[in-house]
Parts: structure tokens; C-alpha cells; sequence
């Protein structure tokens, strides 16, 4: 029997509130706030899939007058920040919180009130960047904000106030998120869980966490920078001050590459928890897995510059990110062979989350192969931004992470419920966004090398891209549609669901040990691991699970983080009101909820 | 407070690695006078119509047979908007802006440059191909963004 009864708690737990909108705001329960980082994540995504809606009904047509420049502007804008920092990495942050806790035999993670402090600033800042959309000035300098566009001499107003402030916030967010889940997989491990005995998902978590800490300082250096230029009248990126634009664009990508990586591994560890379940094989190749992700963690800091080939750094320069570019091919190419060799001669059941699965490996791949065309420093200098580009991060980000991060929910979902998501419904989902996602993408390929820049507003009739832009169109309203089924299952099958028992896949990891959803205290009693498929091991001995300990201490609720987090919220968004001092009251507040904090009863 | 004897040799490394690489950055600095890779050339953004270099945009011809094609960028417009060069002959592309950063690409062919205010972009290209090209700013440089574009004309005959 692979789960015994290990070790027992002792301390009393403190009063609890169960229900209720209060118990939400105060909550520091990992799965709570998992579900309030998925569920943030999901409106988000309508937020910007709204926004890439609109962007292809505007280039549906040349010379199509349905939005104007301005607000064109605001919305690719919005639609990048959103989909980036707003849907994809809180997505992936959802599951590190639901899931990572589970799969390594914890009773919550290392810090709760931090856990739910990430979750205050990050929604607090998402909600302050789009509510700059009430003022008609919403972010208009592009996600990567080169400046001097985004400085204040060719930005007056409040639309890059609205997209650095926001953005620090975020970024504050992901580090302590990052800080909170490197402690808990180090320390929080059941006994007999080695390293090399987590499942792969965990082991991505914890890459990408390292990722965060240390990738979100260098944006956050950039964007305090801009903030001083803007608000203090300093000129670090002003060049008629003696700044140097170029600046910005090494910091903004030594943050934004590996902030790619922040994107697709936390995917990658989904795709390798839901393609060995449903193939009823172990993992082929476990430990290269693990190592080549760790590989694609350290390679992904050498690589930046490769997004900087025509900014013209010279060929020493761009050899050499041309060469690191290309190996890190190399892991990446690793795991897809391991994913096929995985499913290769296993017992293949195609539910839905092994469809989006198998379509990860499919759109991922292309989306591989044109990094790699980028990479030769020669060919990118033609399709440097160009759609051929928008095409290439869209087959990786979308065709990567948001496929994975669906193939995760369907197979997460009974966990979290009880209640299997809609297999029918699933299919038509899957199909209609597999389908209509390759139709608004590939097409962008020829529309690039045709010579459409990225981020115009319109093009002319005589360059001949109607067609293919109509194309693209049809296709994002096709995923539109998939949307709508997809949250109409989500809805039904939360309350109307087939119900089903712990482990309804027949799945080899601890999450599907305990009881669905998962008591407040996860583990009755914690369990002891001696594999790294601990459910696959021995199942016939399985007994009932035992009744909990009487006396397992948990955390109390805690009102202290939304609190420090409305006072971060202070600090930056007072920023707008010009005056130097006026942000102090934030930190005013901060300073407040942190001294109580400290001192919490229970903690 | 306690603290493990490991833990404070860690913080002591630490501390001592953020010392190391702050003062082997702060010398380099000063002591090599040493940037981030960047471009050379430098111009002043704000002077440029009057920098000799810039002063008078166009196509001209070099004692040894190649052409220099000298181009001003700015909200959202190539000063010349229409190039001639001929075929067969290197050409050297020299760029600045006198704004926001631009984009300077030669659709179908891997003539593609940023142009960065402060800087002059410099590349050497020839075209085997003569015929019409599109020349697109692909930076997006703000609401005429769309707007901004060039004509190159490669010619069979010698440049003028």
C-alpha cells in the first residue's frame, strides 16, 4: 500500500467560515484561491477575446473603417497585456495553486496569506489597467511599449500611466507568487516525495517559479525606469537627454523571454500529466523531461536579444543569440519526441483533455519550427514584425499554453467538483477551436511574408490581403463560438455533471487520491510516497480512506491581504495624480495592514 | 533570532556575489567606459535636419560605383518616399529618426532595419531583382502607423 498513515497534526484548528462572499475576501485556502485565480483568468480571457474580436472585424476588410487608429490602438494593446499577463500566467497560477498542494502531499502551501496577497494585487492591478477603458484612454503603446512612443513626450495623457502602473503591480504579484511556490514544493514534500519522484506538473511549477523571481525584477527595473521618466522628468530613454532607447529594449526582453518560458511550461506540465493517464503508460523518459525543462529555465536567459536582430547590434551580438536561440530548440524538441514515445504503443483514450493534449503537440510544433526560422538572424530580417511573427507567438501561446491550460481544466475539473465537464460538449469545443484557431493563424504566415506589418490599423485593396485577412477572421470568430460552448458546459456541468469518485481517469498522482473536491485539509493523514506513480503501485490493497485526525491546524481566515494589497493598489494608482507625495498614502496603508499582519493571532 | 550556521554562510555568499558582480559592473563602467551593444554612430534626434549628414535626404553616387541612399524617418512619413537604385550595384542604406522609433523594411527582400532616434542605422544590400518594392515602417511608431510606407524602384540602367 502505497499511502500509510505517516505522521499526525496536533494543533487545534481555529473557527472557520464556510460560505459566504466574506469567507472568499478573507479566505487563504489554496484551493479557494486557486479557483478565484481561474475564475479571474476566465473573465479576463472573454476581456481579451473580445478585444481580438474586434481587432479581426476591423481587418476583416481593406480599408475597413469599423474602429478607428486610436481605438484600434488601445485594443491590440490591451488584447497583448491582457492575454499575457491577465489570462495565461494566472491561468497557470490557478493550477499551481489547486493542483501543486495535492500532488505533493501538502495540507496548504508554505505561505496562505501570501498565496492570497498575490491574488488581491494581481486582480487589483488587472482591474486598474482595464478600468483605464471607462476614460477612454486605455493603453495604446503596444505590449512591448518601446519607448520613445511610451515616453512623455510622445505620450501625453494617461494611457501608458494606466499600462506601467498596472503592470508593476502584476509583476509584484508574480514574484511573491513565485517566492510562495519554490518554499512550498521544497519544503512542504510528503515523506518518501524525492525530487525525482514529483509528478512533472510540480516540476514545471517549480522551474517556472524560479522563472518568476527571477525574471519580474529586470521588468519591474524597466518599468520604474519609465515611471521615472514620465512622472520625475528624468531621461533614461529619452535620446534628445542623453538616454538610450535601446535600453528598454534589452530589459523588456531579458524579462520577456523568459517570461515565454513563464508561459509554456507551466502547459508543458500539464500536457505531461494528462498524456500518460490517458495513454496508461508512466512518462516515457521522466528524468529528461525534468532536465530539459530545467535547461529550457537556464537557456531561456541567453536568448533575448534574438527578438532584436533589426534593432542592429552588430553580428557578434547576433550570432551569438542566434546560436543560443537554436539550441534551445534542442529540450524543447526533446519533449514532444518524449510526449509521442509516451503515447506510442500505450492504451489511447481520446477524452477531451487528451485531444486538447495531442493538439498542444500538434500546434506547438509549428509554432517550434517558425522560432527556429527566426532564429537564422538573415531570414528573421524578413519577417520581422510582420504577421508572420504575431503568427509564430500565437501558434506557441495559444496553440501551446491556452490549449494545454484546456486540457488541464477538463482533466482537473472533476477534481475540483465532483462533477466530469461534458464530454460531448468537450468535443465540439475542442474541434471547433482547434479548427478555427488553425484558420485564423496559419493563414498570418503568407499575410507576413506578403509584407503586413504588425499593429496597422488597416491596409490598402492594391496590396492583395483581403482575403487571406478574411480568412484569419472567419477563423478567431469560429474559436468565438467555442468559447460560448465551452462556458455553457463549464456552467451546466458544475451543477448537472456526471458524478463521479476520486480518480475518475484511473490517473497515477496523489491529487486523485482524496475525495472530490478535496476536503478543507486535503490529506486525512499525510501520505507516504514510495514511487513516482503512487496510485499505479499496488491498487488492490487499497482500503477505505481512514476518518481525518480530530485536531489538524489550518490557518484562519485572514482579512490582512486584501488589505496590503488595496494598499499597494494606493501606491501605484495615486501615481496618477501627479503630485509626488500623494502615493505615500499608500505605503501608509501597506505599512498598516503589514505591522498587523505580523502580528495575527493563529498564523 | 536563530539562524543555521548554512544559512548564514549562504547569506554571506550571497551578499558577497551582489557585491562581485555590482562592482565588476561599476568598474567596467567607468573604468572601460563600456554600454550595452549598441549601434555607434550616434546623432543628435533634435538636430538632424541640420546635421550635414541628413541635411539633404536621397540617392547618391560614390567614387567607387556604390550608391549611398540616405533616409530620414519621422511621424509617419520616409523622406525620400520614393527611391531609385540600380540592380547589381551594392547599395549602403543610411537611417536615422527624428522622433519615435521606425522601422525601415524592403518587402521582399532582407533589407530591414530599425531606426532608432539618436542612432544611425547603416546596412549594405544589393538587388539582383529590378522591379517595384514596398517599403514598410514595421515598428508600430503611433496613430499613422498604418500609413507610413515607401516606394523602391530597382533599375536595370546605371544610378543617375
Amino acid at each position: 500500500m502505497a499511502i500509510t498513515k505517516a505522521r499526525a497534526a496536533t494543533v487545534t484548528a481555529g473557527p472557520h467560515a464556510r460560505g459566504g462572499i466574506w469567507s472568499w475576501i478573507t479566505t487563504v485556502d489554496h484551493k479557494r484561491i486557486g479557483i478565484l485565480y481561474g475564475t479571474s483568468a476566465l473573465v479576463f480571457f472573454l476581456v481579451g477575446g473580445l478585444e481580438a474580436l474586434l481587432i479581426r472585424a476591423q481587418l476583416a476588410r481593406p480599408e475597413n473603417g469599423f474602429v478607428g487608429p486610436e481605438t484600434y490602438n488601445q485594443l491590440f494593446t490591451m488584447h497583448g497585456t491582457t492575454m499575457v499577463f491577465l489570462v495565461a500566467m494566472p491561468a497557470a497560477v490557478a493550477f499551481f495553486n489547486y493542483i501543486v498542494p495535492l500532488q505533493i502531499g501538502a495540507r496548504d502551501v508554505a505561505f496562505p496569506r501570501l498565496n492570497a496577497l498575490s491574488y488581491w494585487v494581481f486582480l487589483f492591478g488587472g482591474l486598474f489597467m482595464n478600468s483605464s477603458f471607462l476614460l477612454g484612454q486605455a493603453p495604446n503603446g503596444g505590449w512591448t511599449g518601446y519607448v520613445p512612443l511610451t515616453g512623455p513626450r510622445f505620450a501625453p495623457g494617461l494611457h501608458i500611466d494606466f499600462w506601467v502602473l498596472g503592470l508593476s503591480m502584476l509583476g509584484i504579484s508574480s514574484i511573491l507568487g513565485g517566492v510562495n511556490f519554490i518554499t512550498t514544493i521544497i519544503n512542504l514534500r510528503a515523506p518518501g516525495m524525492r525530487l525525482m519522484r514529483m509528478p512533472l506538473f510540480t516540476w514545471m511549477t517549480l522551474v517556472t517559479s524560479f522563472l518568476l523571481v527571477t525574471a519580474m525584477p529586470v521588468i519591474a527595473v524597466a518599468l520604474i525606469l519609465l515611471i521615472f521618466d514620465r512622472f520625475f522628468g528624468t531621461s533614461f530613454y529619452a535620446p534628445a537627454g542623453g538616454g538610450d532607447p535601446v535600453l528598454w529594449q534589452h530589459l523588456f526582453w531579458m524579462f520577456g523571454h523568459p517570461e515565454v518560458y513563464i508561459l509554456i511550461l507551466p502547459a508543458f506540465g500539464m500536457v505531461s500529466e494528462v498524456i500518460p493517464t490517458f495513454s496508461r503508460k508512466p512518462l516515457f523518459g521522466y528524468a529528461i523531461m525534468v532536465y530539459s525543462g530545467i535547461l529550457i529555465g537556464f537557456i531561456g536567459w541567453g536568448v533575448w536579444s534574438h527578438h532584436m536582430f533589426a534593432t542592429g547590434l552588430g553580428p557578434i551580438a547576433d550570432a551569438f543569440f542566434a546560436i543560443a536561440t537554436m539550441i534551445i530548440a534542442i529540450p524543447t524538441g526533446v519533449k514532444i519526441f518524449n510526449w509521442l514515445a509516451t503515447m506510442w504503443g500505450g492504451s489511447l483514450r481520446f477524452s477531451t483533455a487528451m485531444l486538447f493534449a495531442i493538439g498542444v503537440i500538434a500546434s506547438f510544433t509549428i509554432g517550434g519550427i517558425s522560432g527556429i526560422m527566426h532564429s537564422a538572424a538573415p531570414a528573421d530580417l524578413q519577417q520581422h514584425d510582420t504577421y508572420f511573427v504575431v503568427a509564430h507567438f500565437h501558434y506557441t501561446i495559444f496553440g501551446g499554453t491556452i490549449l494545454g491550460t484546456f486540457a488541464g481544466i477538463y482533466y482537473w475539473f472533476p477534481k475540483m467538483t465532483g462533477r466530469l465537464l461534458d464530454e460531448r460538449l468537450g468535443k465540439w469545443h475542442f474541434w471547433l477551436m482547434f479548427l478555427g484557431f488553425h484558420l485564423t493563424f496559419f493563414p498570418m504566415h503568407w499575410i507576413g511574408l506578403l509584407g503586413m506589418p504588425r499593429r496597422i490599423f488597416t491596409y490598402y485593396d492594391e496590396l492583395g490581403l483581403g482575403s487571406l485577412n478574411l480568412l484569419a477572421t472567419i477563423g478567431a470568430f469560429t474559436q468565438g463560438v467555442a468559447v460560448v460552448l465551452f462556458l455553457w458546459n463549464l456552467l451546466r456541468s458544475r451543477r448537472h455533471g456526471v458524478v463521479v469518485g476520486p480518480n475518475p481517469w484511473n490517473a497515477a498522482t496523489l491529487e486523485w487520491s482524496i475525495p472530490s473536491p478535496p476536503p478543507e485539509y486535503n490529506f486525512a493523514v499525510i501520505p507516504e510516497v514510495h514511487s513516482r506513480e503512487p496510485l499505479w503501485e499496488r491498487r488492490e490493497a487499497t482500503p477505505a480512506p481512514p476518518a481525518p485526525e480530530p485536531a489538524i491546524h489550518l490557518p484562519p481566515p485572514s482579512h490582512w491581504p486584501i488589505v496590503v494589497a488595496f494598499g499597494v493598489l494606493l501606491t501605484f494608482g495615486l501615481f496618477l495624480a501627479n503630485v509626488w507625495w500623494v502615493p505615500l498614502g499608500g505605503v501608509a496603508l501597506v505599512a498598516f495592514g503589514v505591522m498587523n499582519w505580523a502580528f495575527e493571532p493563529g498564523h | 533570532m536563530h539562524v543555521d550556521l548554512y544559512e548564514k554562510i549562504w547569506m554571506g555568499l550571497a551578499v558577497l556575489m551582489i557585491a562581485a558582480f555590482l562592482g565588476s559592473i561599476t568598474y567596467g563602467a567607468f573604468a572601460f567606459a563600456s554600454h550595452p551593444p549598441s549601434h555607434v554612430e550616434t546623432i543628435d534626434p533634435k538636430l538632424v535636419r541640420t546635421d550635414a549628414r541628413f541635411a539633404t535626404p536621397g540617392v547618391s553616387t560614390r567614387p567607387d560605383g556604390s550608391v549611398q541612399v540616405v533616409v530620414l524617418a519621422q511621424m509617419f512619413s520616409f523622406q525620400p518616399a520614393e527611391i531609385r537604385v540600380p540592380a547589381h550595384v551594392p547599395v549602403t542604406f543610411r537611417l536615422t529618426s527624428a522622433d519615435v522609433i521606425h522601422g525601415f523594411a524592403i518587402v521582399g527582400s532582407n533589407g530591414n532595419t530599425m531606426v532608432v532616434p539618436g542612432y544611425v542605422s547603416q546596412f549594405t544590400t544589393e538587388f539582383a531583382r529590378p522591379g517595384d518594392y514596398l517599403i514598410v515602417c514595421n515598428e508600430f511608431c503611433g496613430l499613422g502607423h498604418h500609413v507610413m510606407s515607401g516606394k523602391l524602384i530597382v533599375t536595370e540602367e546605371e544610378a543617375p
